[in-house]
């Protein structure tokens, strides 16, 4: 099936299997995949989240999520937040408190970390740690612990709130 | 990979219909998919409903809900309208459902079509009296959701499109409290209760019991809710809750697998059928003010 998708805000068409998974067509599937090498192939039930895009700007597992359903919609993967800040920051903050190990998890989490934080910073809200795990309750990590990636994301929403504070009107809840 | 000739995509629910009927051979429909890609059955074309106008939650001014097949677990475990209807039952059971990711595209209708005995949803909708509206090429058919379970697996729909689930203004009102069971968090639920009640001058009304993951189907637990239903709240003793327990144990038909053993569920079904009708009834005094309770 032809398949009309924004893959990382570049309109795409992709021509795959009626049956194929989001994630094959991202990775490595079909007669054209699109070679997004960060979606991770894990355990291909939606439980690890090594797998998890953007769709319209919400996090899913590529792997349980039919390549047709993003027909007409919008895919970020990580490949496609390369330059965004945000993104950055966070990518730097994981190294810098030590959450990356083996680093097979690390593009989910950081879809997942991503998504979490632009949405708290459109509300106004910093995310405490409850939400920062429930954030990441899809990403399967062996390694870190996930004690290490909260504090990343911690140090993350507190700079950010930081940088509102100083900028008031952006982001912030008007009272 | 799921060995499909043909993806189609359904632009309203009637056409959805109409390409599942169009065949050639067998087709199933799709929303999320979390659960399809899982088991992927053996069928020949999908008909994927995402863009068929059935993904909203529309309130009436009356306070009835109707929540579109399509809408994902995300949006009803975040919704205002879900929120606040029945003290948020049906958001808490779809903040409970797999994870954050899943949750984004998995949907209330997908759920409840999959018909697995621990369907996350379906307790509570049975407590709240949901009525599936289902929809033919050419004919429309609302039932209660009690009747829409025919076995593990198995609906009365064949062929035909769950279109949404309506709940009436009248359970927005009740007390309403469920607890599951699990191994882990993220794991199908070992058991599930939901209790949902009215109390009315200091007497109880309305009374629903559903039970999860106990049974071939999901089912309400009739002979536990004739104990309390018409009680006086004061004639409610701790004893009385645990003999209506017993009765709903008894009612269940849990088997065993590697998760419990049906022994297990069945005194589990006792015990939180016990808590979660003692809590309905103690929550939140406030509420009855306006009911005139002395």
């Amino acid at each position: 099936m032809k398949i009309d998708v924004r893959l990382n805000g570049r309109d795409t068409a992709w021509e795959a299997p009626a049956g194929a998974t989001l994630l094959a067509v991202l990775r490595d599937g079909g007669p054209n995949p699109a070679r997004m090498i960060s979606v991770k192939r894990g355990c291909e039930t939606g439980d690890c989240g090594a797998c998890t895009v953007l769709l319209d700007g919400q996090p899913v597992n590529s792997c349980v999520v039919a390549a047709g359903r993003a027909h007409g919609h919008e895919v970020t993967t990580l490949e496609g937040l390369a330059a965004d800040p945000l993104m950055i920051s966070l990518q730097k903050a994981l190294v810098d408190h030590a959450g990356v190990q083996c680093g097979y998890c690390s593009p989910g989490m950081l879809i997942s970390l991503y998504h979490l934080l632009r949405e708290c910073r459109a509300a106004g809200v910093r995310p405490d740690d409850h939400a920062i795990r429930e954030a990441l309750s899809g990403n399967l990590c062996r390694c870190t612990g996930y004690v290490k990636p909260v504090a990343a994301a911690a140090a993350v929403a507190a700079a950010l709130e930081a940088v509102q504070a100083a900028a008031p009107g952006k982001g912030t809840v008007a009272s | 990979m799921w060995d499909l000739k043909e993806y189609r995509i359904a632009g309203s629910a009637g056409e959805a219909v109409a390409m599942m009927r169009r065949g050639p051979g067998k087709g199933v429909y799709i929303a999320g998919g979390t659960d399809l890609f899982l088991f992927p059955p053996t069928c020949d074309y999908v008909v994927d409903i995402n863009h068929a106008g059935l993904s909203d939650i529309v309130g009436s001014p009356d306070g009835d809900l109707f929540i579109g097949a399509a809408t994902t677990l995300h949006d009803l475990a975040t919704n205002p309208l879900v929120n606040r209807f029945a003290g948020g039952l049906l958001s808490e059971a779809a903040a409970h459902c797999g994870n954050r990711p899943v949750r984004s595209t998995a949907t209330i209708g997908g759920n409840l079509c999959n018909a697995l005995p621990s369907a996350d949803l379906a307790p509570a909708l049975l407590a709240l009296d949901a009525v599936c509206y289902i929809a033919d090429e050419d004919s429309q058919e609302s039932l209660p959701l009690e009747d829409f379970f025919t076995g593990p697996r198995k609906t009365v729909l064949d062929g035909r499109l769950l279109v949404g689930i309506a709940l009436s203004a009248e359970a927005a009102k009740r007390r309403a409290l469920a607890r599951r069971l699990t191994r882990s968090a993220e794991d199908i639920a070992l058991v599930q209760v939901a209790v949902a009640l009215e109390v009315i001058d200091g007497r109880v009304g309305a009374v629903r019991i559903a039970l999860g993951s106990v049974a071939p189907v999901p089912m309400r637990a009739m002979l536990a809710e004739a104990q309390i239903e018409g009680e006086l709240l004061s004639d409610l003793t701790p004893d009385r809750l645990a003999d209506a327990g017993l009765i709903a144990a008894s009612e269940c038909d849990p088997i065993d697998d590697h998760r419990a053993s049906a022994e297990y569920r069945r005194e589990m079904v006792g015990v939180l059928t016990r808590r979660v009708l003692a809590s309905a009834l103690a929550w939140n005094p406030s509420d009855d003010k306006e009911g005139g309770a002395a």
